[in-house]
């Protein structure tokens, strides 16, 4: 049911970053909403789903982007894996766990994106020369603003994550 | 029953396969079709998604600005009164320059441009990284890759695709943007690059350029991507580097590239593709 449920839930979430999330942009940094969906709800279900809702995270966050399809993919599925290994040395996610998955799951997940950009030519490379870093650059008005709002909206969205997945009960991998 | 699911080396390493195969397949247009097909639906919810947002965040910052705009009305007025007197001088000067115009046989671009009206659906790229939109007419209405976006505050960026029923839009703050400008008063050009702040940035001026605080940017229609004397920003700041041979100056645009609801797309402009001069073995031409 969980895997189910990734697509129109991830389908408003992708819906509400280009339409609501801007009017709260700070410099260029906004909160990812499907990211942090992505991220609570691997915290809380078997990796299976996890990769479900990465795939479906990114496929539809990039039809509404510029960016090639499969961008956002790539960061969300090595963060599925990452938070499924970190959820078995742990003994149950708290508060402290959560703030140093999200950021540093924003730090993975932004520079992995940015790294994909330069190599497929959305990102101006070329432009170093003329003393304009783009790492520099997104580092300071993409990155550590983006990590700023995820902080501050991982909480609530933990809460719903945790709600609907109680509602919908823990059920066996999808893929068995 | 073990899978090849149960080894986490080898799972994650055939989800990062398909994602690169996701990646390269879209990157040579191989996902097109299907892309069109499965962003048509997200567009349509996009478009009624923004219309609200806008409404909403229209009407309370309304009520938060009644007495700024009091006052700000009280300003215009007086301009007005001010501007009233040097607008009748104006049209005498157009009225001049057309009689003049029509001797040399000489037409303006932009009395001949043909423009169609667009909404824009997503008022972002849900990619933190880049700066793009989207609007609602597409192939159907005419609209092609390339085409330059403005609105009456001036230039938003050209069409980067398209498909049946709408158009992605590269604004010109996006870093890969890269424009040729003109400072309106002394003439001095540059190119005005895209930034992530949002700003952009007019460089390769030459030094010997006067650049002021407040002077217009427009675009100066070299290299044939858009046509000239449309409104890109205006200089905010300049910067001159020692050993430097040219300046640089920071440009704001008049458009607030967050809150844009209606656009025209400029459907009559070819862009003019130079590419055949920059290889003069492929032509023939001898140096």
């Amino acid at each position: 049911m969980g895997a189910f449920l990734s697509i129109p839930i991830l389908a408003l979430a992708a819906v509400l970053q280009v339409t609501v999330v801007p009017q709260f942009s700070i410099l260029g940094g906004r909160p990812d909403l499907v990211f942090l969906l992505t991220i609570t709800w691997a915290l809380n279900s078997s990796l299976d789903e996890g990769v479900i809702w990465a795939f479906a995270g990114g496929i539809l966050k990039d039809l509404l982007s510029a960016a090639p399809t499969g961008t956002s993919v790539v960061g969300l599925v090595i963060l599925v894996f990452i938070i499924t290994f970190i959820r078995q040395q742990i003994y149950r996610v708290n508060i402290i766990s959560l703030v140093w998955i999200t950021l540093l799951g924003s730090v993975l997940y932004q520079l992995t994106t940015l790294v994909i950009l330069l190599l497929t030519g959305f990102q101006p490379a070329f432009l170093n020369r003329l003393g304009i870093d783009p790492l520099a650059s997104a580092l300071t008005y993409v990155i550590l603003p983006t990590i700023v709002y995820n902080l501050a909206l991982v909480f609530p969205i933990y809460r719903l994550v945790r709600w609907i997945q109680k509602r919908v009960g823990r059920e066996k991998p999808f893929f068995s | 029953m073990r899978t090849w699911r149960s080894n986490r080396r080898t799972f994650l390493a055939v989800c990062l396969l398909i994602a690169i195969g996701l990646i390269v397949s879209s990157r040579l247009g191989l996902l097109r079709p299907i892309e069109s097909i499965a962003a048509s639906p997200l567009n349509f919810i996009s478009g009624i998604f923004n219309r609200i947002t806008l409404a909403v965040s229209g009407s309370v910052g309304d009520l938060a600005d009644i007495e700024t705009l009091r006052a700000r009305n009280a300003d215009l007025e007086e301009a007005l009164i001010q501007f009233q007197g040097e607008l009748v001088e104006l049209r005498e000067v157009a009225s001049d320059y057309q009689r003049l115009a029509e001797l040399l046989d000489y037409t303006s671009i932009a009395t001949n441009q043909e423009q169609i009206t667009a909404n824009v659906i997503a008022n972002a790229d849900p990619n933190n990284l880049l700066r793009t939109i989207v609007i609602d007419r597409g192939a159907r209405d005419g609209i092609a890759v390339g085409m330059p976006v403005v609105t009456k505050q001036g230039l938003l960026g050209r069409i980067l695709n398209v498909t049946a029923n709408a158009a992605r839009v590269l604004l010109i703050t996006d870093p890969t943007s890269s424009i040729s400008g003109r400072l309106q008063t002394t003439r001095a050009e540059g190119t005005v690059i895209g930034q992530l702040s949002g700003d952009l940035n007019m460089t390769f001026i030459p030094l010997s350029a006067s650049v002021q605080e407040g002077d217009l940017v427009i675009t100066s229609g070299l290299g044939g991507n858009l046509p000239p004397d449309i409104v890109i920003g205006q200089i905010t700041s300049r910067r001159q580097f020692e050993f430097e041979l040219y300046q640089e100056a920071v440009v704001r645009s008049l458009n607030n590239f967050d809150t844009l609801e209606i656009v025209l797309v400029i459907t009559n402009f070819q862009p003019v593709d130079l590419s055949v001069f920059e290889n003069p073995a492929d032509t023939g031409a001898t140096p």
